[in-house]
């Protein structure tokens, strides 16, 4: 209860725990950035567990590869700017770094709503993930308010915090495109950013908000993205003091 | 101006705007193959016209020309400030290759159109700019856009983009580039291009400035007579849909490099016009 209270305000509020944002958590986190990261599932890392086709060697192109070097995970390059890893070893060893770098985590918590506060996203509303699953009639269970400087929207395609500013007309969300994952990593890497004040866009979340191609089983650009999006928000918050 | 047979009394200012990503087109050359072609034409090579000075303005323009729904062309949307920004981006560096988002091509040669000196928005002026953007155009018989080397106009664009991504690739690339993706990626694009190596145009391919040669052609026929194609597949000015037909048109050694009425017709020029 106490850690609850503690991160009612937060510096930065991170939305989905996939490998983008657990990337963009631990960034922050070890930036000394107060960083909490909520997951609507029990576990974290989304579909970095697996690669494509039910087999769980992930891949990832150069120059993410570097990211899992960093991380300790051990990667062979497979072919030519391709390399692969063990998805539960990348997976793990990415969640202990973030847990690590000391981003608070709050998982079984899906989005609501988002707080606006002049004309900026200032936070969160969640509730327990298991309310959603069962009827209004006997649940009653209030969503509750969580304060940030920054939210950071790393919700994969779903880009669930986007689509609650669309949902207020704030903002026209083209969708994701067609697959061509050549091309759409680095425009993910390059799309990620502000998308709204005070709302960071980073993973395939990306795609979704800008309407660019989607992405493949490749993981290079969402670790990359993560990096880029921590980036964007701590010389941010740094502008904010 | 246009005389009675359907074509300019003069032969036009050739104006060529450099795209600096393409690291392999020669504008140079295109010059000379210009001078050869038609004798005293006047061609110069400017800088993009997608430029950093131009960065304040056009950023938001440009990013309004992204095609929102490949199969409705009528989807309009305020860009995102991220898009702006990423346009802002690539004006500020030319050299910055980041392909993937698809544009209107007619939108976008309306937004060049506006970026043309004062004094040259007249017939008296080809202007023909390579951008590495990509484009395409609505088709309304399949009711979806296409992504094209090139558009035809005042001004005419040419993607550099376009000329590896819009004519398909041999069929058997996108077969087995489907069975990858579905096994988990476990082969490179890198060492999937290397299987079909020289099938296709790539990114800095040596051919481009040849290839490009055949576009400009086309852009100048437009210019003087209003139809930049031929129907014969081996002339410069065909319009290829696949890479082979591309390679076969633009590339590959042949007595001529143009089809026998092509040919006779650039002779016509060439004398009446020196």
């Amino acid at each position: 209860m106490d850690d609850f209270q503690k991160y009612a305000e937060s510096d930065v509020i991170i939305v989905g725990g996939g490998p983008s944002g657990l990337m963009a958590a631990k960034g922050l986190a070890e930036r000394g950035v107060k960083a909490l990261l909520i997951e609507r599932n029990n576990y974290l890392g989304g579909g970095f567990w697996l690669g494509g086709f039910l087999l769980n060697p992930i891949t990832v192109r150069a120059p993410g590869h570097k990211i899992l070097q960093d991380l300790g995970v051990p990667i062979k390059e497979h072919s030519k700017g391709l390399y692969v890893a063990s998805g539960p070893h990348a997976c793990s060893k990415l969640i202990a770094a973030a847990c690590d770098a000391g981003a608070k985590i709050l998982n079984m918590t899906l989005i609501d709503d988002v707080m606006i506060r002049e004309k900026r996203v200032a936070g969160v509303v969640v509730n327990w993930t298991p309310v959603s699953a069962l009827p209004r009639e006997i649940t009653c269970v209030d969503p509750i308010g969580l304060e940030s400087k920054i939210v950071i929207d790393a919700t994969g395609h779903d880009a669930a915090v986007v689509r609650q500013l669309e949902k207020r007309g704030l903002l026209k969300v083209p969708g994701y495109g067609a697959m061509w994952v050549e091309r759409s990593e680095d425009l993910v890497v390059e799309h990620t950013g502000e998308v709204y004040p005070g709302l960071i866009v980073t993973g395939m979340a990306v795609s979704t908000a800008y309407g660019l191609p989607r992405m493949g089983p490749t993981f290079g650009a969402m670790l990359m993205s993560g990096v880029r999006a921590a980036e964007v928000a701590y010389e941010k918050l740094r502008g904010q003091k | 101006m246009k005389s009675s047979a359907g074509r300019s009394e003069f032969l036009p200012k050739v104006h060529l705007y450099e795209d600096p990503s393409a690291k392999t087109l020669d504008l140079r050359v295109i010059v000379n193959y210009l001078q050869d072609k038609f004798g005293k034409i006047s061609v110069d090579i400017r800088p993009p016209l997608f430029r950093a000075e131009a960065a304040g303005h056009i950023a938001r323009d440009l990013a309004a020309t992204k095609v929102r729904d490949i199969t409705n062309p009528r989807v309009d949307m305020e860009p995102l400030p991220g898009e702006v920004e990423f346009e802002r981006r690539l004006l500020l560096d030319p050299h910055l290759k980041l392909p993937g988002v698809l544009y209107d091509g007619f939108r976008l040669e309306t937004v060049a159109r506006k970026l043309l000196p004062a004094e040259e928005l007249d017939t008296g002026h080809a202007h023909i700019i390579f951008t590495n953007r990509l484009f395409g155009t609505w088709d309304g018989e399949d009711g979806r856009y296409h992504a094209r080397v090139s558009v035809y106009g005042f001004p005419s664009l040419i993607s550099t983009t376009g000329i590896v991504e819009a004519p398909a690739k041999p069929k058997e690339y996108y077969t087995m580039k489907r069975r990858y993706m579905a096994l988990g990626m476990l082969v490179s694009f890198e060492e999937l291009k290397e299987k079909f190596q020289g099938r296709f145009i790539d990114y800095d391919d040596p051919r481009l400035t040849e290839v490009v040669k055949g576009y400009v052609m086309q852009a100048i026929f437009y210019h003087i007579f209003g139809e930049p194609f031929c129907q014969d597949k081996r002339c410069k000015l065909f319009n290829a849909h696949w890479q082979e037909e591309l390679i076969l048109a633009q590339t590959v050694p042949k007595a001529s490099e143009f089809c026998e009425i092509h040919s006779k017709i650039l002779e016509e020029l060439k004398l009446e016009w020196n």
